[in-house]
């Protein structure tokens, strides 16, 4: 890619874009969200058509999204072949079709997607790139989804890719991937190239300055817990005002569950107290077509009848609270950044004053400047008796953050590790 | 689904039912089967309901009655159904007339007597047709306007539906009678049928004409919808109004409380064929073709029954 | 708002050029033209409260029908003072919308299929009631002959007009009903959580409103406003007519779509529909006062039912 500009409207998104991918290469692409890294992916898969600048072979991309692109309701074979069945006079065969799927992915290819848990979905995304003969395979934050083993055979799968020669952009929020599979990186900022460069050459810190544009630490706020009464209690373990409480465990292993039955009734919960930012902002969390003043004001005690002006203050005031960017409190929610809509939602719960604050996933698919102000945030309601239930599939962050780690592992409490006992080693074994 | 279950369940219900019983006088009863296309329409209803009325008055007979619900394949397996069972004789009143020649020519060759009431099915594999004449009656309309107005007389016509045959019959004939008159039809335009569109378009033939001498709808509630347009307008006056149907309670009311100045009847037939049934249970020998006459309502005979047209 | 009134504006541009000699010029043109909207109007403003939620509601033409006989039998038959009988009628409406609203909140059945069983039901509930025949002022007496009495009083007030003669009793009826349905839409707090029920109905309940108290609720308003139309048709028929508002519900719903309420639901204005709805009687008056043939009535209507949607859609990139 070449020159690359483009323009939404009054802002320039990309200026003058270089990106070059070479063959069995990882080449991580970074930057903070809005930095336009989403819309150059776009470019290069051709489903925007940049105002200036030139695409080399762009037939050959295939792009693995966050919100995955199959079909849920069709079958792993349907979803591989989809556009192009092996039939004759228009009559699909089946067998000819399960067959060549067999060949691609090690995954029944009659199952229905919708039944796979989602690392399984983004294999068969990705075979499906691949039996298209896909050169390059842009995979924007694949892990997002995934708990630790599931990311671990992603790599694998990667590292596989790469020695056939495939060229993998690789889009990521998580510091530790960088170190671990990226060949190059690419560093966006405000729409410009910052820094291309090897990535052995790039240091963590590094990397973030020339992301944010200013010094971040990557560091976690250190807090001096002060414990009050017990908030809930489970028989394995209770959670106390003033107390950030984290529950790890693999994909199933019932940590959202345990959260779930929490909130199993959520008009009766949040009379009690608890509040509850989900996993998916989009699908649970928000109303996106609301404004986000209403979905700001959209839990806990409302007035019967509306009054405008008290609502755009009340939103006011927490927007201001959260460190909210937006372009107006009238906007859709959609049209926020990620970062920005998870301040939303947890405006939402703050409002309710919860005494038990529930958060599943607050920092996925954020940007490393909303992460650090989401933890001071933590930080803060902590001191002030929030007493906060945790679930957060990246170890270091869960591990910084929780004055006591809860392990689960099929269902049930494996381990209760206090802060010191709490180590990624002993984690892992309680978890697997 | 529970559209063909219902089907279903009528059919082992009909069959269900012996054939040949007796009645308290000993005689043998007969088992009638009526297949009505639509009782969503009014006349339709005074059809079944001059049959069963007309049955009711002779023990020997026993009714079945099926509605098609307006649905052409709902009639044909009725009419086939009705063969099954084994009727001793068949009135239908077909939807449309292709789709329902072949199922009644089949009950006909079954050597089950078939009568087709109001629409004609085609061939001449039944045994009789009885049923009115639109244009006829859409031409003593316009016969009857014609004798009340003058030359330059201005007449709103509110048709039923133009893709109906009735519709297309009862304006040709009326175009027939007031041709020559000098009476000019001003405004036209489809009311469905219905009497709110009726009123619709009534409101802007109003809007359109200064004066207006008369209305003449192809059906009574149209005639009535386009009163009320008149009446809303305080002009009600200076016009007549004239329906088709007349039926006890649509048109003849309407005449007999002064709102229509005259209703044509379209009769429904029910009666002559229930005779013409017992004709040809009894052994006699019938026409193959029988028009019903029309009779005219107007204040001044309403009460006696109306006047028959010639 | 300005785009729905893009469409609006078409059709009064074509009104002036085809004037019909001047007829779409006087008074009374544009009273009858929103005189025989407002029964469309009054359903139109119950559907918009289900489409925002992301629901249907196709039962509203049977309810007219099965209303309007019910409420013709109770003043004509019965002699019952408006005080009872239009409570009755209303609540007969919102029953129906309430059992609609119960089968797509409890056993969670789609709203087309809820509804779609609740207008058949309905309009056979119409029919048997009435025997089949029309609900008018000739009684049968029970021998095949007829008793015949005067129009209620009623009937003549819900269709008489006020200022001058120049705006029809119903046209105020539903004007009443647009101003009420748009305050709660848009003030009320039910109002605000069809919108966020109709944007995402799992957020909506995770964040604690009552999803299915709100939704029950809109099948019920939309239920009495389809009683308000059944009691306006049966005024001015003078009757009450089983078939009475069939395929209105389809009309309804084009109105709000015209208006510019997404039919995905989460997105949608009262006022809106208030347009959709002038815009759809204007079109009806201009096609009648020019005595367009039926089949090209059908093919306009389709023609600017497509080009209103097409004007309202936003640009997204």
């Amino acid at each position: 890619m070449r020159r690359i500009s483009k323009r939404f409207g009054a802002t320039q998104v990309l200026r003058q874009v270089d990106l070059d991918v070479f063959a069995g290469e990882v080449h991580l692409l970074a930057g903070e969200n809005g930095a336009g890294k989403s819309t150059l992916m776009k470019i290069l898969a051709g489903t925007l058509t940049a105002d200036a600048g030139v695409v080399e072979g762009s037939a050959d991309v295939a792009v693995i999204y966050q919100e995955l692109s199959l079909i849920p309701t069709m079958t792993v074979a349907d979803n591989l072949f989809l556009g192009r069945m092996p039939a004759t006079w228009g009559f699909v065969s089946m067998s000819e079709m399960a067959r060549r799927s067999r060949e691609l992915i090690d995954v029944d290819p009659y199952a229905h997607v919708g039944t796979l848990p989602i690392g399984a979905r983004q294999r068969v995304e990705i075979a499906k790139a691949v039996s298209r003969n896909a050169r390059v395979i842009v995979m924007d934050e694949p892990t997002s989804a995934l708990t630790a083993l599931e990311a671990a055979e992603l790599f694998a799968l990667i590292g596989a890719l790469k020695s056939r020669g495939c060229g993998i952009v690789y889009i990521t929020h998580k510091m530790e991937e960088t170190e671990q599979i990226a060949d190059r990186v690419t560093v966006l900022r405000d729409g410009q190239v910052v820094a291309s460069c090897a990535a052995a050459e790039l240091k963590r810190a590094e990397l973030i300055r020339l992301m944010v544009g200013r010094e971040v630490s990557e560091q976690f706020p250190l807090r001096q817990p002060v414990l009050g009464e017990e908030r809930v209690r489970f028989p394995e373990f209770s959670v106390r005002a003033g107390e950030i409480v984290g529950l790890a465990g693999l994909r199933g292993a019932g940590a959202s569950e345990l959260l779930m039955s929490l909130f199993a009734a959520p008009r009766k919960a949040i009379a009690q107290g608890v509040a509850m930012l989900t996993s998916d902002r989009k699908t649970t969390g928000l109303v996106l077509s609301m404004s986000v003043t209403a979905n700001c004001l959209m839990a806990g005690r409302r007035p019967v009848w509306r009054r405008p002006e008290r609502e755009r203050a009340e939103a006011r005031g927490l927007a201001d609270l959260l460190r909210l960017r937006a372009a107006s409190l009238e906007m859709e929610a959609r049209e926020l950044s990620g970062g920005n809509q998870q301040k939303v939602a947890l405006a939402k719960w703050i409002r309710t004053r919860p005494s038990l604050l529930l958060l599943d996933e607050p920092t996925r698919g954020i940007d490393v400047g909303a992460k650090q102000e989401i933890y001071q945030l933590m930080n803060e309601w902590s001191r002030q008796g929030m007493a906060i239930l945790l679930i957060s599939s990246e170890l270091p962050e869960l591990l910084a953050l929780s004055d006591k780690v809860v392990v689960m592992r099929g269902g049930k409490v494996s381990a209760v590790l206090s802060k010191e006992e709490s180590t990624p080693e002993r984690v892992m074994e309680a978890a697997c | 689904m529970h559209r063909y279950f219902l089907t279903f369940l009528a059919a082992v219900l009909l069959a269900g039912c012996s054939r040949s019983v007796s009645n308290p006088a000993g005689e043998k009863v007969f088992t009638v089967g009526m297949s009505q296309c639509n009782l969503g329409e009014p006349w339709r209803v005074q059809m079944n309901a001059d049959i069963e009325a007309a049955a009711k008055k002779h023990s020997n007979l026993r009714m079945v009655f099926k509605d098609a619900q307006n649905d052409t394949l709902k009639q044909r397996a009725h009419i086939e159904e009705l063969v099954s069972a084994g009727v001793d004789a068949i009135i239908v009143s077909p939807k449309e007339s292709q789709p329902l020649t072949e199922p009644v020519a089949k009950a006909y060759q079954a050597k089950i007597p078939v009568i087709v009431l109001d629409r004609a099915v085609q061939g001449d594999d039944f045994t009789c047709f009885i049923g009115a004449d639109n244009k006829k009656i859409g031409k003593a309309a316009g016969e009857w306007l014609r004798n009340r107005l003058g030359p330059k007389a201005t007449v709103v016509e509110l048709k039923g539906l133009m893709t109906s045959v009735p519709g297309q019959d009862r304006n040709q004939g009326f175009r027939a009678g007031i041709e020559g008159s000098g009476i000019h039809v001003a405004f036209e335009a489809d009311m469905k049928w219905l009497e709110p569109d009726a009123r619709k378009e009534m409101e802007s033939a109003l809007a359109r004409l200064s004066r207006i001498d008369a209305v003449y709808a192809h059906n009574d509630p149209g005639a009535h919808g386009a009163y009320l347009a008149a009446k809303a307008a305080n002009r009600h006056r200076e016009m007549i109004f004239v329906g088709i149907d007349a039926l006890p309670h649509e048109g003849i009311a309407y005449v007999k409380q002064g709102i229509l100045n005259a209703t044509f009847q379209y009769p429904t037939g029910g009666a002559e064929a229930i005779e013409t049934v017992l004709k040809i249970l009894g052994g006699q020998q019938v026409p193959k073709t029988i028009v019903l006459g029309s009779r005219v309502f107007t204040a001044e005979n309403a009460d006696q029954g109306g006047e028959s047209l010639p | 708002m300005l785009r729905a009134a893009v469409a609006l504006l078409i059709v009064i541009l074509l009104g002036m050029a085809f004037h019909a000699d001047g007829a779409f010029y006087k008074v009374g043109t544009h009273r009858d033209a929103l005189r025989q909207a407002s029964v469309y109007g009054i359903l139109a403003c119950g559907m918009t409260l289900v489409i925002v939620t992301g629901g249907i509601d196709l039962a509203v033409g049977s309810i007219v029908g099965f209303t309007a006989v019910c409420f013709s039998m109770m003043t004509i038959w019965w002699s019952w003072p408006w005080w009872i009988s239009v409570p009755s009628a209303l609540a007969i409406g919102a029953a129906c919308g309430a059992v609609s609203g119960a089968l797509v909140v409890w056993p969670r059945l789609q709203p087309f299929i809820a509804t779609l069983a609740m207008m058949v039901f309905a309009r056979g509930m119409a029919k048997t009631v009435s025997g089949g025949v029309k609900v008018s002022t000739a009684l049968p007496t029970g021998d095949g002959t007829f008793r015949y009495v005067q129009v209620p009083e009623l009937f003549r007030t819900i269709d008489s007009r006020i200022l001058f003669g120049n705006l029809s009793m119903v046209t105020v009826v539903f004007l009443a009903i647009a101003a009420a349905a748009g305050v709660l839409l848009a003030r009320h707090i039910w109002g605000r959580d069809l919108y966020a029920i109709g944007g995402n109905e799992e957020a909506a309940r995770l964040s604690g409103l009552a999803v299915r108290r709100s939704k029950l609720l809109a099948y019920v308003a939309c239920g009495l406003c389809a009683a308000v139309a059944g009691i306006c048709q049966a005024a001015q028929e003078q009757q009450g007519d089983p078939e009475a508002g069939g395929g209105y519900e389809l009309t309804a719903i084009a109105i709000v779509v015209i208006g510019g309420t997404n039919l995905m639901g989460g997105r949608g204005h009262m006022g809106l529909t208030l347009l959709g709805t002038i815009t759809i009687g204007y079109l009806e008056k201009i096609l009648s006062i020019n005595a367009v043939p039926e089949a090209g009535r059908l093919m306009l209507t389709g023609v600017i039912l497509v080009a209103a949607v097409l004007t309202q859609r936003r640009r997204r990139f």
